[in-house]
């Protein structure tokens, strides 16, 4: 190891004082990873549905969806969209930027998609 | 602001006593520790964790929070990006939470067996138990801590601040973090667990959208456009719009306001340096040098027709020679003569003579006669046309056959000649005709001409879009050829794609009479690839004529200028050189448009109610019902959390609230001291009280009281 590297002390030594168990007594080298579960698996594993619904969890203290109308926006530019094209779905907000999406590569237009979550998924 | 991180080691570990508690805001993007009753957190960096390879060793390492990136070039990060334990607000990733703990006591100086001080740690609001009982399991079993106490960071932020002063006993807390929103009304100096309520909207996805758009608007700067950086640019430019559709409309407008507004980062860029014109002195050197290659290039040229003249002059004495004994000679002899030599008859050797004379002349640029018009027997070299064939032997009906063909060629060659010389003729009088015109009325010939100009070129464009768009100018003339997504196609295309389907799905009930004509087997020339512009190698007689007047007009008139043709305009930039202004990324409409989501999440896809109509929710939510205490909970409306510093947040904050309230409602928004480390001070001073370790649990109580329990622990915040 470099000696910049180790005066910066950034690497973690493997090895703590002051723990009763070291990490790679915990997860030793060659094992199978520790499939950690992800929220998505940890909702229904709390068995919320078991509790009485007033009690307030993780997943009913969520915000319900907006009662105002949705706001659009210009995919590109951010300005008010009035407009939708029909081909790329985007929406856009003068001739201008119509005539600019109409150019983009198909990869570009599903990333903007993908910003507000309206891309096409394959699977 | 760049990142703030605090990442000293302490050496005082050891004069705090067992009892005093560690404590620990383990927020998406920091990890603050340090110790109860203190005012700053000790220890403080960002919740991420590394693992890189030594590009060496090749050993994996794990290096937690940021550090110095000159020092990161040792180590191979294309595998391993920065990874936190947190899924939305929820620690799930115990290996990496674990890393970051080991880090975290270290640099607090930990140095004894196990750590021998209660701990309190932030969680989120309404942690899952499964959560929150990994996270109590590794602190018992790990580091060996006595007991630990779990707690809200919002909480702890609003009870800090209520002890400011800075807000009441009843109100509203709204947090914006890294990952979620949260709105927690307090009664009585008590959150509401059931009036609260969460948007899964926070400063990281508004630093993800300014990413995400700023590289899709400068794609080639997509290096510089780092996640650190980004951060750095949102925390310096972002604010928030008061009402973002008439700030939009001042941008859309593009005044000197919205000018103001912009924001732009100069990258690095150093300018290309500029081609100096060439000297006199080197114009003439190069003048010099070529003049020279060009004379060595004729010379060379000229000794190779010398030897060319000479070697046929020999030849041509040669066989003059020769001629002369093949005259004298017998008739025996000529025969042995001929054997010593490739010809075989005086025939040949007369032609081969007359060749080479005519080589000779045209090696020395002597004028070449014309064959054909000096030949004398042009009658005699056509002699067996006349006869009719029956007359002939067939040896001479083969060179009548020959004879044919070159008089028919020759005489095409003729007429294409006459033609041309005519054609010409009559160009030259239109030209006299057109100039006598204009010279006669030159204004209004020019205008003439410019009147046919448009109308040619109108209607060159029009036939050019009717082929590739099939009729259907639906202005989307974008110039791609291929038939990409949903692209239309002209009318050849579409033709054959009609071809193609009726011959792959006709299967008709009659007999299948295909091929008993011939003109059955026209379709498969129709069908095929090649068939798609057959039309395009047939001049456009339109076209021509078009070329014809803009010439003209480029000769006669100083203010016309010749349209580009097709994509020229398309390559222009590629060749112009880069500017200052191709090093700049300016942030316009993205410096309000990325906060926005906090109000419209929408925008970014998620579909909740944004931070105004989150306080509207938290209300409606809220047990005791009465316009009293929701007056009294709007009095006492506290700001915090790391997304609430954007500039004109309580501005905004305050018109969406007034919209939802019923009118005359007392509105009082207050940011908190320190919205980033108020949390952990808030904690902190919780910590140091006296009645903290009531609040706690131990190993035996958590292995004792089981899961439900954990479920339903909640501390008291007011103590």
């Amino acid at each position: 190891m470099e000696p910049e590297v180790v005066e910066a002390e950034m690497v973690l030594p493997t090895h703590m004082w002051f723990k009763k168990m070291q990490t790679y007594d915990k997860y030793p080298k060659g094992q199978a990873r520790v499939r950690w579960k992800q929220l998505k698996q940890i909702i229904p594993a709390e068995n919320y549905q078991n509790y009485p619904h007033e009690e307030p969890n993780y997943v009913n203290i969520e915000t319900p969806p907006s009662m105002h109308p949705c706001r659009r926006i210009c995919d590109i530019t951010g300005y008010e969209a009035p407009y939708v094209d029909p081909r790329t779905k985007l929406r856009y907000a003068n001739a201008e930027v119509f005539k600019m999406i109409r150019s983009l590569p198909n990869d570009y237009v599903q990333r903007y998609l993908a910003l507000r979550n309206a891309a096409v998924v394959l699977r | 602001m760049p990142f703030i991180s605090k990442i000293q080691r302490q050496s005082d570990y050891r004069s705090f006593p067992p009892n005093h508690p560690i404590v620990i805001d383990n927020g998406g993007s920091y990890f603050r520790i340090g110790w109860a009753g203190e005012s700053e957190p000790r220890v403080i960096f960002r919740n991420i964790i590394q693992r890189p390879r030594h590009k060496i060793t090749g050993e994996t390492i794990t290096v937690v929070g940021d550090h110095d990136p000159a020092l990161l070039k040792y180590f191979d990060c294309t595998r391993s990006g920065p990874r936190s334990a947190f899924d939305s607000n929820v620690v799930y990733q115990f290996e990496i939470m674990e890393y970051i703990l080991d880090f975290g006591l270290d640099r607090l100086g930990a140095d004894q067996s196990q750590i021998n001080h209660p701990v309190l740690i932030t969680e989120c609001l309404c942690n899952p138990v499964q959560s929150r009982s990994k996270m109590a399991e590794l602190l018992f079993e790990t580091y060996g801590v006595p007991s630990v106490a779990f707690g809200v960071d919002a909480a702890f932020s609003y009870k800090y601040n209520q002890q400011l002063g800075i807000c009441s006993g009843d109100g509203l807390a709204i947090c914006t973090g890294f990952n979620t929103s949260h709105v927690i009304p307090f009664l009585n100096g008590e959150p509401v667990y059931e009036a609260c309520c969460r948007t899964n909207v926070g400063g990281y996805h508004i630093t993800d959208y300014l990413k995400q758009l700023l590289s899709l608007k400068y794609p080639h700067h997509m290096s510089h456009l780092t996640w650190e950086k980004v951060e750095d640019l949102k925390m310096e430019h972002c604010y928030i719009a008061k009402d973002y559709a008439s700030e939009v409309h001042l941008f859309q407008k593009g005044d000197k306001e919205a000018e103001e507004k912009t924001r732009s980062w100069q990258l690095p860029w150093t300018p290309t340096p500029v081609e100096e014109a060439p000297s006199e002195e080197e114009v003439a050197r190069k003048a010099a040098l070529k003049e020279k290659q060009g004379q060595r290039l004729r010379e060379m040229a000229e000794a190779k027709r010398f030897n060319r003249i000479n070697d046929l002059e020999n030849e041509i004495r040669d066989l003059e020679m020769l001629l002369q004994r093949l005259r004298n000679a017998s008739e025996h002899d000529i025969l042995s003569i001929l054997a010593k030599t490739v010809h075989t008859s005086q025939q040949e050797v007369e032609s081969a003579l007359l060749k080479a004379t005519q080589s000779l002349r045209k090696a020395k640029g002597e004028p070449v006669e014309n064959v054909e018009k000096l030949d004398p027997s042009s009658v005699d070299r056509y002699n067996l046309i006349s006869i009719p064939d029956e007359m002939l032997t067939p040896e001479q009906i083969k060179q009548k056959r020959k004879q044919v063909f070159i008089k028919s060629t020759s005489e095409a060659r003729q007429q294409k000649k006459q033609k041309q010389l005519e054609e010409e003729m009559e160009r030259e009088r239109q030209k006299k005709l057109e100039e006598e015109r204009r010279l006669e009325n030159p204004e209004q010939y020019l205008e003439e001409l410019r009147a046919k100009h448009r109308d040619l070129s109108e209607k060159v464009e029009q036939r050019k879009r009717f082929k590739t768009n099939g009729g259907q100018t639906n202005g989307n003339d974008n110039g791609s050829g291929g038939v990409g997504r949903g692209e239309r196609l002209n009318s050849s295309q579409r033709e054959r794609m009609r071809l193609l389907t009726t011959a792959a799905f006709d299967r008709g009930k009659e007999e299948d009479t295909f091929g008993a004509k011939d003109e059955d087997w026209q379709l498969y020339k129709l069908m095929s690839r090649d068939n798609d512009d057959d039309d395009d190698d047939k001049p456009d007689p339109d076209e021509a004529e078009l070329a014809r007047v803009s010439s003209r007009l480029q000769e006669i008139d100083p203010t016309f200028f010749k349209p580009e043709v097709g994509s020229s305009s398309a390559e222009a930039p590629r060749f112009r050189p880069l500017t200052k202004e191709d090093f700049q990324i300016i942030l316009g409409v993205e410096r309000f448009r990325c906060p926005e989501i906090l109000f419209n999440p929408n925008l970014i896809g998620i579909d909740q109610a944004g931070m105004d109509e989150m306080v509207g929710v938290s209300l409606r939510r809220l047990p005791p019902k009465g316009r009293g205490v929701e007056d009294r909970m709007t009095e006492s409306i506290l700001l915090t959390g790391g997304s609430c510093l954007f500039p004109g947040m309580r501005e905004r904050l305050e018109g969406g609230i007034r919209m939802i309230r019923p009118s005359g409602t007392p509105i009082k928004i207050v940011r908190s001291s320190d919205p980033i480390l108020d949390a952990w001070r808030g904690a902190s001073a919780y910590a140091s009280a006296m009645q903290f370790p009531q609040q706690t649990f131990t190993k035996m109580d958590y292995y004792e009281k089981g899961e439900d329990w954990l479920r339903s622990y909640r501390p008291r915040y007011t103590i």
